[in-house]
């Protein structure tokens, strides 16, 4: 009866497992900024090829590799699920994964169809797999919270991006025909950047918003109900999308609107917080979710109006408003982690979390983000502030990079030389 | 739902408790910081007295284990209260940074542990204990005292 319930002392994965997928995306990262900086305002273009590459560095190896550093830790807490093994798991999913996102970026840049075989292997397999596991430990949770459902939607998502991917990456090889190209590009994308990345966030700040900062739960109707309305407009789009395209004008002013209603909620909870002090990643979250909304907002412009800018804009956005809330997660994580660990391993000498990342160490990385997220939107209309944004990007990432490097070296110093409290807890 | 009910309702009381001397220690009010911590540990430690020794037997007698989830919760009241003694040094010492570092600590490692209980173990009270055992552990716990 509790094996499932995650109460146990070793569900935690180990700290290496949820550094090393951090520490992939945040190299991603750096690889997505020198990409701009060869691309430049090709990127803006959204049919360019150039922008295909950009757009996969950032969702499959940015995003991504964030996520599964996400779920491998959060699965535990927040839905009670132990995942067994976790370090081979994380070896079996990582080392495919990394070379997978290489080979379909090369891919991509050289038209390369066996390239899209191998990257079809190696992403299909090491995505559906880990997928699959953590979807069948979810649905045998006997109580299901709300985000446990919503992660449920999440994941779910996850696995209809990879099958449609496999589809057009099996047209690129030239294994089929694909006759339905265009229509499962729309709905790829779609699933990918409402299903998969919006609804997990959702369905994680279902938890940390309440937690991390103290405010009052979300109202059950939104919690229990948006991911599942999210998902099933997906479904439905996606279906009657195949031989109605125009549907999708429909179905994403819906969407937008469902999230616009996410954003503000969340922003009001933000300020009902019973902790009032705000930290960086207050306001990480708080540049998130006002960037979801101007993304969504841009979205529904794009109904009406055929100006580049707005298109670009909606992505741009997007991109901002889930990295924010990435670096909104990691700057709890990684200082928590840290010292749980070292401080359930007995040692006295385990870093406090200011001393593993200073909050003034976080409150400058926002300036950066923010700074890189201006010049983006500078770039829009004057082409060199890209250069700006590309240089920017790479020092976002390699700042994120640093703070993980950082605190993996003071954490085995400190299990190198730290005195050490044997506890008996059996 | 009467166990859960009362002992989430006190979860919520004591993060209310420890926000207040968060804030007083942000402003640099040391005696208004004692006074708030001092109201949210007794409280905190009360909780975990009531859980301790009455909710948490009253649930292994029931299911014959005391080796399941009351065990690990049982751990990690201990872990909360070793932040709780860094945090009266902080607050003695008189040190901001250190007080405010290990609120952070604490709140995660807290509201982890809440959300367990809150999740999965009072609702498995809940459904476990026959009726007039809930009323009867409910009225003892509220008897309960440091």
């Amino acid at each position: 009866m509790f094996s499932q319930n995650g109460l146990s002392l070793d569900q935690a994965p180990p700290i290496s497992v949820v550094f090393r997928f951090f520490l992939s995306g945040a190299l991603f990262g750096i690889l997505a900024g020198i990409l701009i900086l060869f691309f430049q305002t090709v990127i803006f273009d959204a049919h360019s090829m150039k922008a295909v590459i950009l757009t996969h560095t950032l969702t499959l190896g940015v995003m991504l590799s964030f996520m599964f550093a996400a779920l491998f830790q959060m699965l535990p807490v927040i839905a009670g699920v132990t995942l067994t093994s976790p370090i081979k798991k994380a070896n079996l999913v990582q080392y495919p994964f990394v070379l997978g996102v290489t080979a379909l970026l090369l891919a991509f840049n050289f038209s390369s169809p066996w390239l899209f075989t191998v990257a079809s292997l190696l992403l299909g397999g090491s995505i559906l797999f880990i997928t699959i596991i953590m979807l069948s430990n979810l649905v045998k949770l006997p109580n299901q919270s709300s985000s446990s459902r919503g992660m449920l939607t999440a994941l779910a998502s996850l696995a209809i991006v990879v099958l449609l991917a496999l589809y057009m990456t099996g047209t690129l090889s030239g294994l089929f025909e694909g006759s339905y190209y265009t229509q499962i590009k729309t709905a790829h994308y779609s699933f990918g950047l409402f299903g998969w990345i919006a609804l997990l966030i959702i369905s994680i700040s279902f938890q940390v918003i309440e937690m991390f900062y103290v405010t009052p739960p979300y109202p059950k109707l939104v919690s229990k109900y948006l991911p599942l309305t999210l998902l099933t407009l997906l479904v439905i789009t996606t279906i009657t999308g195949l031989f109605n395209p125009n549907i999708w004008a429909v179905s994403n002013t819906l969407l937008a609107l469902l999230l616009i209603g996410y954003a503000l909620l969340t922003l009001k909870r933000l300020t009902q917080r019973k902790r009032p002090l705000t930290d960086a990643t207050v306001w990480f979250w708080r540049l998130g979710l006002s960037s979801l909304i101007l993304s969504m907002l841009t979205l529904v412009m794009t109904n009406f109006t055929e100006l580049s800018w707005v298109k670009s804009s909606t992505y741009l956005f997007f991109a901002s408003f889930a990295l924010s809330i990435v670096f909104a997660m990691f700057y709890k994580i990684v200082p928590f982690l840290t010292w749980f660990h070292l401080n359930s391993q007995g040692y006295f000498t385990a870093p406090m979390m200011h001393e593993v990342i200073h909050p003034k160490t976080a409150m400058k990385h926002l300036y950066i983000h923010l700074a890189t997220l201006v010049t983006f939107i500078l770039s829009l209309f004057i082409n060199l502030f890209i250069f700006l944004a590309g240089v920017l990007t790479i020092l976002s990432f390699g700042w994120m990079a640093w703070q993980i490097i950082h605190a993996w070296r003071l954490y085995k110093h400190t299990q190198e030389t730290g005195e050490k409290f044997e506890m008996n807890i059996a | 739902m009467i166990i859960s009910q009362f002992m989430t309702q006190e979860h919520r009381d004591c993060d209310t408790e420890f926000a207040a001397a968060e804030q007083a220690a942000a402003k640099g009010d040391w005696a208004e910081t004692e006074e708030k911590f001092l109201i949210f540990s007794n409280d905190t430690l009360r909780h975990f007295k009531r859980e301790e020794e009455e909710l948490f037997p009253a649930f292994e007698t029931q299911t014959g284990s005391s080796e399941g989830p009351t065990q690990v919760m049982r751990y990690e009241h201990e872990q909360v209260k070793g932040l709780i003694g860094k945090l009266a040094e902080a607050v003695e010492s008189q040190d901001k940074d250190a007080y405010l570092s290990l609120c952070e600590s604490m709140m995660i490692l807290l509201q982890q542990h809440n959300m367990k209980e809150e999740q999965m173990l009072y609702s498995m009270c809940d459904r476990v204990l026959p009726p007039e055992l809930k009323t009867d552990t409910l009225e003892k716990m509220q008897k309960v005292e440091l």
